[in-house]
């Protein structure tokens, strides 16, 4: 039996059926890792001796596995989480040959819960990025056209999700490093509200709009993931004391309900035309399953990537600061003194993309520039943040394209910052405004890329998002595969 | 356009060390940067407040308890230099 584009519920009847064992499972994954991901690079590290020896004592256990929600599912973790033994280099050669002394807790729930970490996987440097082309150990290639993009900074685990490299993966989304990814790459992406998911074991980026958020291929399987990480951790004192709900069961009982959809048509301007025409023939879709769209206003969306190149570059530059050549990570060879330690290490050791941000941060916090820059932003944040408190008063979702545009050429975007940023105009108001944004394939353009359909929910509201797209994902019918998948499991 | 000076002054800041030819490139890339983030100025902001992003029900506030740590080792392995259980660093103050 070929193994790759199983969702995480037929794998479970499967295990259930004893058609197959975690170790059959878990050995057919390394396999498509070794013979596939050669071309695509989204692999930084595998421990098949590791991953084999975990998926043994499940299948010991498979008796009872009612009891492990996600019992042998194969699962890719991106670079920049933490888990016990493992490297985790967040993509920078900064902390190339860093080994984690601790799991990330969001890793250590799923492990707990059955699943496999497979492998770790590649992505922008510190998660800055919206191409993977940032790496310092080279870009990711997208599984649906190797000469393209698989967007960023999650590359590494949309890629591998989308060539059948892993059932599930997880990511981090500051700005949408989740959504844009899972959109280019034809996968359900969701960034969680901020505090859903505990931020413990990942390396710090913008610390008030980092948020760890899982890949796969359909919506119940993100609720599977969601329910089983989501909560409180005493080690997050941003994460939420909230209940969890159990997500898949309203998936289950396949009840209808029907929602209001808002749309800024202003927002929307100057998408790809191809983009622009699935995003309204998914409309017509929720429209047929009874949804009504309604007309809202985001006056100050488009201030939102001012905002954010403002915000996620200060507290990066605070956040980074740790990295001084001192207690982990790259150390220069040739201080003279403490003074040139730090700064040598650090100009040596950090890419060219984070160490823009760093001093973007650096500027917008130093001496006679903090009121004009830093707290600007945090004032209009709040006033993005508003527009959406009042949309939500005339619709439960307020619906967008995930990204402008489907998949670009590797080197399109490189040279011209401010080109690469607009590739999240859709995602970056939402970790501004700390709400849940879930992005899932709603239909191809005209070089058979995939396109992505962006939900945004009020906070805490991922059940309903979980419960309108998975209606959508039903009407929709199976999405397509890459090409490089055709005839394969 | 920023000055080479301003930029070497951001590095400083920084504490980044950038060769000649980063310091020509993060002046232009720098410039173009900020002279985008100029558009919030178009914003009128007077009293609002910071957002609230914390979840109001997050522990943001807890007794500050010292827990043991499982992996000490695992902690000092990563360390560039180590002597017995101490980081070790270049000189800081000379001996005269």
């Amino acid at each position: 039996m070929e193994f790759g584009t199983q969702t995480i519920q037929e794998l479970l009847a499967g295990y259930r059926a004893k058609n197959f064992k975690p170790t059959e499972v878990v050995e057919k994954y390394l396999k498509n890792i070794s013979e596939r991901d050669e071309k695509l690079n989204s692999f930084l590290q595998v421990r098949p001796e590791e991953t084999l020896k975990r998926a043994r004592t499940l299948d010991a256990q498979i008796d009872n596995m009612s009891t492990l929600p996600l019992f042998g599912i194969p699962l890719a973790v991106k670079d920049n989480f933490l888990v016990n033994g493992w490297q985790a280099t967040a993509g920078s050669k900064v902390l190339s040959g860093y080994i984690s002394p601790y799991t990330a807790t969001s890793v250590e729930r799923l492990e707990a819960m059955g699943a496999v970490v497979v492998g770790k996987v590649n992505c922008d440097e510190f998660a800055m990025g919206s191409s993977n082309e940032n790496s310092a150990f080279g870009p990711v290639r997208n599984p649906w056209d190797l000469e393209r993009v698989p967007g960023g900074s999650s590359g590494g685990s949309s890629a591998a999700v989308a060539a059948g490299l892993a059932t599930v993966s997880l990511g981090t989304d500051t700005g949408g490093s989740i959504r844009q990814p899972a959109s280019l790459c034809g996968l359900v992406g969701l960034k969680p509200t901020y505090g859903r998911v505990s931020r413990y074991g990942i390396v710090s980026y913008a610390s008030s709009l980092d948020q760890v958020g899982p890949f796969s291929r359909t919506v119940w399987d993100s609720a599977r993931v969601m329910e089983v990480m989501s909560g409180f951790d005493p080690r997050d004192a941003t994460s939420s004391k909230r209940s969890v709900p159990k997500f898949t069961e309203e998936l289950n009982t396949n009840s209808k309900r029907t929602f209001k959809l808002g749309v800024s048509r202003a927002w929307l301007e100057g998408v790809d035309s191809d983009v622009a025409k699935s995003f309204d023939s998914a409309l017509e879709v929720f429209k047929k399953m009874g949804c009504e769209i309604v007309e809202i206003d985001l006056p100050h969306t488009k201030y939102a990537l001012s905002t954010y190149y403002l915000i996620a570059p200060s507290e990066a530059s605070s956040n980074l600061a740790r990295y001084d050549g001192v207690h982990y990570g790259y150390r220069t060879q040739s201080a003279k003194n403490s003074e040139e330690l730090y700064s040598r290490s650090r100009g040596e050791g950090i890419g060219r993309e984070v160490k823009l941000r760093i001093m973007l941060g650096t500027y917008a916090l130093s001496a006679g520039y903090y009121d004009a820059f830093y707290l600007k932003a945090n004032q209009v944040r709040r006033k993005i943040q508003e527009d959406f408190e009042k949309a939500f008063t005339q619709c439960d979702f307020v619906v967008s394209p995930t990204s402008p545009s489907t998949a670009f050429k590797l080197g399109e975007k490189t040279d011209d910052p401010l080109k690469m940023y607009l590739s999240d105009i859709f995602t970056l108001p939402v970790n501004l405004a700390g709400l849940p944004g879930l992005s899932m394939p709603c239909g191809l353009d005209s070089r058979n890329l995939p396109i992505g359909f962006q939900l945004i929910g009020k906070p805490f509201g991922e059940a309903e998002l979980f419960l309108a797209s998975h209606q959508y994902e039903q009407a929709r019918g199976q999405f397509a595969l890459p090409s490089m998948l055709k005839g394969k499991g | 356009m920023l000055s080479r000076e301003e930029v070497l002054k951001i590095a400083k800041l920084a504490r980044l060390t950038l060769t000649e030819d980063e310091i020509a490139f993060y002046q232009k890339q720098l410039t173009r940067v900020l002279g985008h983030i100029q558009d919030l100025n178009q914003v009128q902001t007077s009293k609002e407040a910071f957002v609230q992003h914390v979840p109001n029900d997050a522990e943001s506030f807890r007794e500050d308890r010292a827990a043991p740590f499982a992996n000490p080792e695992g902690l000092m392995r990563n360390a560039p230099a180590v002597e017995n259980d101490s980081f070790l660093l270049p000189t800081i103050v000379e001996h005269s």
